[in-house]
């Protein structure tokens, strides 16, 4: 696993982060966006804006081959790299495979996984579509919100942050002061936080386990514990890195981390991603009077793919055209 | 190169300094609100934020019971009097037939589960009507099209009941329709996308938006709000209707999207007036319409600070596809304590939602036993309306 966050690389960005936050100021940043001091009035790094994490850790947090397919079944040969795409998948072609990733583990990119619950991680993997929360667009929980492929907003008030995802429009609040925690557990966790210099700190706490990491199967239970630190990198980047302990679940503490990037492109909004009206067919789909996807048997779903290439786009008639 | 970078970071600082002082220079000299003839005596301790605007910061509550829209017999009169409010709760505290049950083991009785612990009521207010405006506290005529609207959606979901008991028995639920044999449209689609429920239950889209768990919407009059705000944008948390609350983001910056992009809360654009923030919502999605309107609703917010505890809210809605006027609503809205209220914002209702498959597996169930000769027609079953107007006509 390589650690991006080289010593160095971090003394450059900072210093040019700094001058740059500067130019942010008096740059007008685009028609119907206002520029943003680099502080607050409260004299905190900006959060202020629209966020989104650029990288494939919501496909796995560890370090990943690009794959043919989102869901894919043995091809010809045994061998892994091989697979081919599967039912679910196979009619999108190319736009339904994973990308490749470095991973987003630090130290040795490893999870610490106690042994029966690799094992359980494992199971996650090879029964991804029935078992994911996000096929359901169940809330995300934190810290998967954060680096999912949507964007989301940051409002930093004055004694709470609140966070509004477009992933099913879930949100966050991290209170800056004291409150007691809350009396049931959460899919979205309780976000307690307080500033150390310029790094914002968050302990996150009180999940109820029902949620993932990514759509690697990586899991944890009830018993999670979070501490979130956001570190400007410069105006437009954050430097995201969360601690994740769960005894129930690993053997030690272990650590993930990314940069965050503010969205630049004028008016940048969170359009809200309404995922629980789009995930009805899947979950419900099987109790219609009359079926939309033609063939079930009780809840299994047998998706019949009817692929017919319409004439004038087969390959001879595309590559002459 | 070292030296360099040292100036060009003091240079920044004293660049970050002036911009913060400016700013805040700019904000201190907003001007100040004019008072409203119909609201409470401002208090000059309005709480602000540190870059000077009024703060609307905490958690919201309309804590008193106003209907909607004002009883005729109130005429343009906006409040009660102290005795009127004594005289109401008074006669509420006494209903006991919020606590009567209808025979053990009837329908009625199943489905009026939720009784006076549920249905908990709040004090009456001071107003006679959430609506302001226009002056007799009414919502406005709809046009002719909305009018035409309403009553194909509700000739359809009549014939839906017309094979019941509900219309046998000539029910309120039935009014304005005749018992008959299954109506051919139950076989049809609605008229327009479906947000109520009613009696069939075909699919997902059958349901009602709160049956599907997505009946949040804006404008909310009764539930809490959680608002944050920052120096560019303000986060509103909604909780309402049982875990179906939701979050809005109010940019102070930037212009609505494109009328293409159709959000089902709107797309919030806002900026202070005074120590109002005013904030115009658009790009309303058909899928979520309120009362009728959607793609052509504009709502107009003002957020007014009027004192340590208390934040008036109004909201002028304009649709000309749906009402011949616009009308404005008006709350008073009371801080809640933050310490007591910790959890209630996390909207779950579809995570654990049973009651979706459930009735659909139920429906599946009746057809099935009646092709097999084993149930009554599911046409004739009433499994939407008659419980609850339970009356004759």
């Amino acid at each position: 696993m390589r650690n991006w966050f080289n010593g160095s690389i971090v003394a450059a960005v900072l210093a040019t982060a700094a001058v740059s936050a500067v130019i942010s100021l008096s740059v007008a940043r685009g028609q119907g966006q206002a520029a943003r001091p680099a502080r607050t009035p409260n004299g905190q790094p900006n959060f202020n804006g629209v966020w989104q994490a650029l990288n494939e850790a919501h496909w796995d947090l560890q370090s990943h081959e690009a794959r043919a397919g989102m869901v894919t079944q043995k091809g010809v040969y045994d061998y892994e790299y091989a697979r081919v795409p599967a039912a679910p998948v196979v009619a999108l072609g190319a736009a339904a495979g994973v990308p490749g990733s470095l991973g987003v583990v630090q130290g040795d990119g490893q999870i610490p996984y106690r042994p029966e619950a690799a094992a359980i991680k494992k199971e996650n993997s090879e029964n991804w579509i029935d078992r994911d929360p996000e096929l359901k667009c169940y809330l995300p929980g934190v810290p998967r919100a954060m680096y999912m492929p949507y964007p989301f907003a940051i409002v930093q008030g004055t004694d709470k942050i609140h966070m509004t995802y477009a992933f099913s429009n879930a949100g966050r609040v991290i209170h800056m002061n004291k409150v007691a925690g809350p009396p049931d557990d959460t899919y979205m966790g309780h976000s307690v936080g307080h500033w150390e210099k310029d790094t914002l700190v968050v302990e996150v706490s009180n999940f109820n386990g029902k949620n993932w990491f990514d759509r690697a199967g990586n899991f944890h239970s009830d018993a999670l514990h979070l501490v979130e630190r956001y570190s400007p990198i410069s105006a437009d980047a954050i430097r995201y890195e969360v601690t994740i302990t769960d005894p129930k679940v690993f053997t030690r503490p272990w650590t993930i981390a990314m940069p965050l990037y503010r969205r630049l492109e004028p008016n940048a909004t969170v359009i809200d991603y309404p995922c629980m009206e789009f995930s009805e067919e899947f979950m419900y789909g099987h109790l219609r009077k009359q079926q939309l996807v033609k063939r079930w048997e009780g809840e299994t779903m047998i998706v019949e793919i009817t692929r017919k290439i319409p004439q004038g786009e087969r390959l001879h008639d595309w590559y002459r055209r | 190169m070292r030296r360099r970078l040292l100036e060009a970071l003091t240079v920044a600082s004293a660049m970050i300094a002036l911009m913060v002082f400016l700013r805040l220079s700019v904000a201190g000299q907003a001007p100040a609100p004019q008072p409203a003839a119909s609201t409470p005596a401002r208090s000059a301790a309005v709480p602000k934020t540190a870059w000077g605007h009024p703060s609307l910061e905490g958690i919201w509550l309309d804590e008193f019971d106003t209907p909607l829209e004002r009883p005729a017999k109130y005429a343009t009169r906006e409040f009660f009097t102290a005795e009127e409010r004594a005289a109401q709760d008074a006669e509420r505290a006494g209903n006991a037939g919020r606590n009567e049950r209808a025979a053990v083991g009837s329908r009625q009785d199943v489905a009026g589960a939720y009784n006076a612990v549920f249905t908990s009521a709040k004090p009456t207010g001071r107003r006679t009507s959430l609506v302001v405006d226009p002056p007799n506290g009414r919502i406005p005529a709809l046009t002719a099209r909305a009018q035409e609207l309403n009553l194909r959606d509700r000739q359809y979901r009549l014939a839906l009941l017309q094979n019941t008991d509900t219309c046998k028995n000539k029910m309120t639920a039935c009014n304005g329709w005749q018992y008959g044999p299954p109506s051919p449209v139950r076989s049809e689609m609605p008229p327009s996308y479906n947000t109520q429920r009613m009696n069939r239950h075909d699919g997902p889209e059958d349901q009602s938006m709160a049956d599907r768990c997505m009946s949040g919407s804006e404008p909310d009059f009764g539930g809490f709000r959680r608002i944050v705000q920052a120096l560019d944008s303000v986060a509103i948390g909604v909780d309402t209707g049982q875990g179906q609350g939701f979050q809005r983001i109010v940019y102070l910056s930037g212009n609505h999207p494109p009328n293409t992009i159709r959000l089902r809360h709107g797309d919030s654009r806002g900026h202070f007036e005074g120590n109002s923030l005013v904030v115009e919502t658009t790009n309303f999605s058909p899928k979520f319409p309120i009362r009728g309107a959607a793609e052509n609703l504009k709502l107009v917010e003002r957020f007014t600070r009027l004192s340590a505890q208390t934040l008036e809210y109004s909201v002028t809605l304009t649709d000309p596809t749906v009402w011949t006027a616009p009308w404005t609503v008006k709350q008073e809205l009371t801080l809640q304590p933050d310490t007591e209220n910790r959890i209630y914002y996390e909207p779950r209702c579809h995570e654990g939602n049973y009651g979706l498959p459930a009735l659909l597996i139920g429906a599946r169930v009746d057809e099935r036993k009646f092709v097999e000769g084993q149930g009554p027609d599911p046409a004739s079953q009433d499994t939407a309306s008659c419980l609850l107007n339970p009356e004759p006509q």
